[in-house]
């Protein structure tokens, strides 16, 4: 035979060589991997699926697991803190976002030799860094120490060599590369106004090094970047708390970052999960078509926590009809709940519920994958992150003036706190309700000191120095040869 | 110039003088044969002052000079020089007395007598070395492993030679048609197909037509088959109590018990038809066969019917030229039932509630405890798969002069699957339940239908020298092949297709919701092959192979392999020294080692890849279309290397009463492609990357005993036994980490490691140590340092052993548990014939190997139902039981609990047969006709408390039982007539 016999090429699959854009197409498959939403520590892993409501909501005191008592049980190990090592949930997390990571590394090492305008190819690779950096944010907030993983891997030896690959970094290292990524791209990316919807830009940069300065207590920093954000003009409270999580409210002027949703293949495209997880699950009597699994509900002690007139509190959590009169419970779009005895749970989270019924919302059917976009970040975050350095920088009048726009706007008085102590605590409560189910309270609570005592206070099992921080994937010490380290107390 | 003339005659029994059916006749030195039929009579082309040699298993072989003659009648005496038949090996045939390889041969006739799909399920037991792993699904191929487990990762297949054609599956082969199995097993047997030899290789020749009468055949079959083996589960009452106990809620059982297995299984018919005319002129002849094979499944809904015709036919031109072809057309069509879900379904359903009420609602298992009803995931799903395969070859030979032959062959494969997937709409509303609720549910009905098209063509070219010379005989060959893979599928899917089947066709279903798919694959390989056989005086024998094999599925750089292979014998009976021995009717001795390779792997291996299609909608509306990199890839993979070590001993013994074989090899399989994981940090998506890593060691005894015995002139029996010792061990992953595999899911995310010095998928799991039987017993058990190891356990939980005493139980205190390889397995066969009737039986098991229990493990609701053993051995504190853990939840880590013993021995086949006397079939017009019982399955001794012992899997998962196809048992009555 010819020689050339033997030169097969592979059929069906692009390779790099065969894919001519394949630098800007790997940039949209990094914002793919934020659906990432495996849901049993699959190799697919996890980013902003179930595990991740577990380890931002159901592990805090404002939501329970939810669904059946015998459902899922490793999640009921992450509500109650005895969570292990082999929690296949935690894995799935790890694995999640790592592979988000890796799909962002692989975008930078492509773009780096693309043919790209100057401008446009600084632009991608901000988005990238944009989108690694908030990996790493979560991967700090969960784990504390891991690898800091910036580039490829050549092959399998040098993935199971390379120190960088099997040690966990210090905190402050990965912090650096958090911070190095965001200040790239806020400085190569542009404003809201002059980029494409649904992109990394300069304010949700700024707004995320914001965050990550809030977490190392270095308040300066927090106030001039989201004075920043603030004084860039791109951004505003709507006026009307309850749209925020509805398809009209997707991208709207209070959006500073979130996943987005649509359709591709005749298909509803968004993240896994994320709506049936959490969506209202029917009970012993039965009788109706339920909505999802029921799982991440809201708690008594979040329901208990909101003051009267509260807005938000209706618009946080639907609150199943239990006064025995067969009320049940109407939904924006009009569907109906039917009362207690036919739905499982209590309370379920509003900010999750994704309307079936086509004429309110589009729904072509992939309950999986519902259309609905997660705020990960928006303006009352900034506003909020604001008031909180300005208070700890002893500037409680700015303070005050930002926490009273949260509050009005929730149909709420004026605050009455004065003192930087006062202020400090009806700071992280206006926090609490005003991003409640939103995937921080479990963080501010750590980071604020006071996780302790308010998961004791709200009758958890919470260990002091442990359970701050998810434990390390056992597998993944395993696979490291030992010398990824575990994380106290595990 | 001699001419060739056409001879024909008739074979006899020596001692009987009767008629002797199936006896190879072949022209010496060349490949031009035939076999007897029915009534033992043959036509052959051959040069008028050509050599036929006349050989048959269990008979003297003979040579006999033409010398012009047309009419020659052999009588072989009933002397079991076995070695003197001619053999199939690789790319021609041989002396069995020259072959210095270990092969083993199992006629067709032994094989087709059994009620099942392939000749490779029949297979087994049959031959030492070869062990079979058949799931008994309708429709389904076994697993053949030759001499252990060489690989982890690649494919682990046997490769089957279908009259020259290369194929991975033989479920298309009507196993009436097949005259011979020829398995090779050892190194130097298969260095000669190389990079394909690794894992044993099993030649089928299919029947070919003699010149002379036609003969008109039919044999067929049909009954029933039964679920064998079942597990009972605990009935409602049964249930209540131990549910009520393990939830601390009172259950209570109503007037319904629902046995879920009793609901969807059942007893199925199989038939079995086959029927070939054969014949042919001294210019050519032909063989022609239809069958038609049905396997009603024990499971609802689950039918397998297989339709398949033959046309084998050869052409002599002159004697010089020669051509023909053998052609199959099989048609498989396959109604599959949804089993994975259905079977964890039906074991973990409450039987309190009902499977189906008068009005034809299902109970709602699902609204209960969250568990499907396994007979509405059956009847809700629609799953047809429909095969075409043409399979076949033709071929040119010249032999322009005695001692050369050159022959050119033309092989193809062409498969053409079709397949049509429907689920039907149902709501979980009062229209399909008895009680609404639930998450089982369709909203939309929906049909998937694929097209998958493979064909696979070989190119051989041949050039066979062969000489003798006083006491040298050289048979030198050298040739060339060279093949294709290719294949191109095609999906497509709607939802909304309404439920008659007659609009069951994507046409019919909503647009907007249509999506498509498709991919393909193409390999080729070039090889170059050569083999020498020198025998001297009879005596000494050597044979030496050399194959250079390139394939398109590794890098340019490590193309090709080169795989080489000697072996040589030493006949010892045939020494002067024997001659004045009586015990010994033949003696050999034979040693070999080679080197053969494995090159199944995907084709994209090696190559970096980008995954399409990772869209993303930006600002809404419809996604734009990103890609991903997610696998790591090993850019200088290359083949797979087995080397093996071969010796054995072939004896014949007491005028051929006792024959027997006796082989040890030694088998190292090193640069095993193994997927090879990686920290998630690596950031490959499947979290392995595909590498030449590790290496298995195989090493194993095979002892292969016949005795053939003669009471009386009406009663005579043959006892047959063989059996293989195999020790599997890792011996090297050479940087590569452990493989941790076989996960159920929830606790259990894996069960087996492959690691040094242990087995391929070794179960890797907690030990038990007992039960708790209180409290003081919980607090006592501490680690060294005196901490409490269980804190939080309850009497009745398990306990585990702290295995590294750092008091507390977790992975870290994994202990190795065993492996699904067995350290034996053995084959027993046994034949009675008294007058005209005959019987048989087929033995085969293992022993030494383990299995897990998925099925217990896979356990994860507290509603879940038990086995009826597990509700009344549980621990209580009454009975103190160790062994057994007190009424549980489920979701239990994997533990020694799960293990059992994987042994068992099983009577595969009996068969009583009545062959009516010439002088009545003679009145009929038949040549002959016997009417037979056969049962498959009788018997099993097993102690797996499961379904089935028998576990299709990977290696590095093998053993573990969750969706296993029950055993099934067959009970049929069938007859063979020929005309």
């Amino acid at each position: 035979c010819q020689k050339s016999f033997l030169d097969v090429p592979v059929q069906g699959q692009a390779t790099t060589a065969t894919d001519p854009n394949l630098a800007v197409n790997l940039v949209t498959g990094v914002y793919n991997s934020l659906f990432n939403g495996e849901a049993f520590g699959g190799a697919g892993g996890d980013i902003h699926g179930i595990s991740f409501i577990a380890a931002t909501n159901i592990i805090s005191d404002d939501a329970e697991k939810g669904s059946t008592p015998g459902d899922q049980p490793p999640l009921g190990d992450i509500d109650n803190f005895s969570v292990t090592p082999t929690n296949n949930f935690v894995a799935a997390l790890w694995n999640g976002y790592y592979g988000g990571i890796s799909r962002a590394n692989q975008a930078l090492a492509a773009l780096q030799i693309a043919s790209l305008a100057p401008t446009t190819k600084n632009q991608l690779i901000g988005e990238v860094r944009f989108i690694r950096a908030y990996y790493y944010f979560n991967l700090v907030r969960f784990f504390g120490k891991v690898p800091k993983v910036v580039r490829v891997p050549n092959d399998a030896q040098d993935a199971n060599t390379d120190p960088a690959f099997q040690t966990r970094a210090p905190i402050d290292t990965i912090y650096n590369v958090i911070t190095q990524d965001l200040q790239f791209a806020i400085d190569n990316l542009p404003l809201r106004t002059q980029s494409a919807v649904g992109h990394a830009n300069k304010g949700a940069a700024q707004a995320l090094l914001a965050k990550m300065y809030l977490y190392r207590k270095n308040w300066q920093q927090v106030q001039t970047l989201t004075q920043a954000v603030i004084a860039s003009g791109q951004y505003s409270l709507v006026p009307d708390y309850s749209i925020i999580w509805r398809y009209a409210g997707a991208n709207n002027a209070e959006s500073i970052f979130e996943t987005q949703s649509g359709t591709f293949n005749n298909s509803d495209i968004a993240t896994a999960g994320y709506c049936t997880w959490q969506g209202p699950r029917v009970g012993p009597k039965g009788g109706w078509t339920d909505l999802g699994f029921g799982f991440d509900t809201p708690s008594q002690d979040l329901v208990n926590a909101y003051e009267p007139g509260d807005k938000r509190k209706a618009s946080t959590i639907i609150a199943i009809d239990r006064t025995g009169r067969g009320l049940g419970t109407l939904l924006y779009d009009g569907f109906r709940i039917p009362s207690g005895d036919s739905v499982q749970n209590a309370y379920y989270n509003y900010k999750a519920y994704a309307s079936e019924n086509k004429n309110v919302e589009p729904f072509l059917g992939n309950r999986d994958q519902k259309q609905k976009n997660i705020r990960l970040l928006r303006y009352a975050d900034v506003l909020l992150m604001n008031a909180e350095a300005a208070n700890e920088l002893g500037q409680s009048a700015a303070a005050i003036a930002y926490l009273n726009q949260i509050r009005t706007r929730a149909g709420l008085a004026a605050t009455k706190a004065t003192s930087q102590t006062d202020l400090r605590t009806a700071i992280w409560n206006e926090r609490r309700l005003e991003l409640a189910m939103e995937h921080d309270r479990f963080f501010d609570l750590v980071r604020q000191g006071r996780a302790a005592q308010v998961m004791k206070a709200a009758g958890k099992n919470f260990v002091a120095g442990k359970n701050e921080l998810l434990p390390v994937p056992s597998l993944q010490i395993q696979l490291s040869g030992g010398k990824l380290d575990q994380n106290n107390g595990y | 110039q001699t001419a060739t003339i056409r001879v024909t005659g008739n074979v006899t029994e020596k001692s009987t003088n009767a008629g002797l059916p199936g006896v190879t006749v072949q022209v010496k030195g060349t490949t031009l044969g035939t076999t007897t039929d029915g009534a033992g009579t043959y036509t052959i082309q051959a040069a008028s002052d050509a050599i036929l040699i006349f050989s048959s298993i269990g008979y003297t072989s003979q040579e006999v000079a033409v010398g012009n003659r047309t009419s020659i009648d052999v009588a072989l005496a009933d002397d079991n020089k076995t070695l003197n038949e001619v053999v199939v090996v690789g790319y021609g045939t041989q002396r069995r007395a020259d072959v210095t390889g270990a092969t083993v041969t199992i006629k067709g006739d032994e094989l087709v007598k059994q009620p099942v799909l392939t000749a490779t399920q029949a297979l087994q037991g049959k031959a030492a070395g070869v062990q079979i792993i058949s799931s008994g699904q309708p429709g389904s191929s076994p697993v053949v492993r030759v001499r252990g487990t060489g690989t982890a990762l690649a494919g682990t297949a046997a490769l089957f030679v279908v009259d020259g054609v290369l194929t991975d599956d033989i479920s298309n082969i009507n196993t009436a048609d097949i005259t011979n199995v020829d398995v090779l097993k050892d190194a130097s047997a298969t260095a000669i197909y190389g990079a394909r030899g690794a894992n044993g290789v099993v030649i089928i020749t299919t029947k070919r037509g003699a010149s002379g009468k036609m003969t008109v055949n039919y044999s067929g079959n049909a009954g029933f088959r039964l679920p064998a083996n079942l597990v009972t589960m605990a009935n409602a009452t049964e249930y209540a109590n131990y549910v009520s106990t393990a939830s601390g809620n009172l259950v209570t059982a109503g007037p319904t018990s629902t046995d879920w297995y009793g609901q969807i299984l059942r007893t199925g018919f199989q038939q079995n038809h086959g029927l070939s005319i054969s014949g042919g002129t001294d210019k050519s002849t032909y063989f022609l066969s239809a069958g038609y094979f049905t396997d009603q499944g024990i499971v609802i809904d689950n039918i397998y019917k297989r339709f398949s015709i033959r046309a084998n036919q050869d052409f002599t031109f002159n004697k010089v030229v020669r051509a023909g072809f053998s052609a199959s057309y099989a048609n498989g069509n396959n109604q599959i039932a949804n089993l994975n879900t259905a079977y964890n379904n039906a074991y973990r359903a409450a039987p309190i509630i009902a499977s189906k009420d008068a009005n034809g609602k299902y109970g709602n298992t699902s609204v209960y405890q969250n568990v499907g009803n396994s007979v509405l995931d059956i009847e809700k799903n629609n799953n047809l798969a429909i095969d075409n395969r043409l399979l076949g070859s033709a071929y040119l030979e010249i032999k322009p002069v005695s001692w050369l032959t050159y022959r050119t062959n033309l092989g193809g494969d062409f498969v053409n699957l079709n397949s049509r997937v429907y689920n039907y709409q149902f709501n979980n509303d009062t229209t399909t339940f008895i009680t609404p609720g639930g998450n089982q549910r369709n909203p939309n009905s929906n049909l998937s239908v694929g097209n998958t098209k493979t064909f696979h063509w070989t190119f051989d070219n041949l050039l066979t020298f062969n000489k003798q010379i006083d006491k040298h005989s050289l048979t030198v060959l050298v040739g060339t092949t060279a093949e294709q893979y290719t294949l191109t599928s095609v999906t497509a899917f709607r939802k909304d297709v309404p439920a008659a089947q007659n609009l069951w066709y994507i046409g019919t279903g909503n647009a907007n919701t249509s999506t498509n798919d498709g991919t393909g694959d193409k390999y080729t390989r070039n090889s170059y092959l050569s083999r020498i056989n020198y025998n001297y005086n009879d005596k000494y024998l050597l044979t030496a192979t050399l194959r250079a094999d390139g394939s398109s599925r590794f890098p340019s750089q490590n193309r090709w392999g080169y795989f080489p292979s000697v072996g040589a014998g030493w006949l010892i009976s045939n020494e002067s020294f024997m001659q004045s021995q009586h015990i010994f009717d033949l003696l050999k001795l034979r040693g070999s080692w080679g080197r053969v390779g494995n090159d199944r792997i995907p084709s994209d291996s090696y190559t970096v890849t980008v995954q399409p299609n990772l869209a993303y909608p930006f600002g809404g509306g419809v996604a734009t279309p990103g890609s991903a990199i997610t696998q790591i890839k090993d850019p200088n993979l290359k083949w797979e290397t087995t080397e093996e070590f071969d010796l054995g001993l072939e004896f014949s013994a007491l005028k051929g009463r006792l024959t027997g074989e006796v082989n040890y090899y030694d088998k190292k399989a090193r640069d095993l492609l193994i997927n090879v994981k990686v920290p998630s940090v690596a950031g490959d998506a499947d979290g392995v990357v595909l590498t030449n890593a590790a290496s298995i060691r195989n090493q194993g005894l095979e002892v292969t005993l016949n005795w053939r015995g003669r009471i009386s002139n009406d009663l005579t029996y043959r006892i047959g036994g063989n059996a293989t010792l195999n020790s599997n061990s890792v011996i090297g992953l050479n940087g590569g980490q452990p493989i941790l595999d076989g996960g159920i899911g929830a606790n259990q995310q894996y069960t087996t490691r492959t690691d040094n010095g242990q087995p391929v998928g070794s179960f890797y799991v907690l030990q038990v140590l007992g039960v708790f039987q209180n409290d003081a017993d919980v607090n006592s058990y501490k680690n060294p340092a005196g901490q409490v190891i269980q804190p939080s356990a309850a009497p009745g939980d398990f306990k585990y052993q702290d295995t590294n005493g750092d008091g507390k139980i977790d992975d870290n205190d994994r202990v190795f548990a065993g492996s699904y390889q067995p350290k034996a397995y053995f084959g027993l066969n046994l034949g009675l014939t008294y007058k005209s009737l005959d019987f048989s039986v087929d033995v085969y098991g293992n022993v030494g190997n383990q299995v897990y229990n998925g099925k217990r493990a896979f356990r994860q609701n507290v509603l879940d139902n038990v086995e009826k053993t597990m509700a009344y051995n549980r621990w209580t504190s009454a009975n103190g039981s160790q062994t057994e853990p007190g009424a549980n939840s489920g979701n239990l880590p994997a533990s020694t609990y799960f293990i059992e013993s994987g042994s068992f021995a099983r009577i595969n086949n009996a068969t009583l047969g009545y062959k009516l006397p010439q002088r009545l079939t003679d009145k009929i017009h038949l040549s002959n006709l016997r009417v037979f019982a056969t049962a498959q399955n009788i018997l099993t001794l097993k102690k797996y408390s499961g379904f089935t012992s028998e576990l299709v899997g990977n290696p590095t998962s093998q053993g573990i039982e969750l969706n296993a196809y029950p055993t099934t048992q067959t009970f049929a009555i069938g007859l063979n007539a020929g005309f």
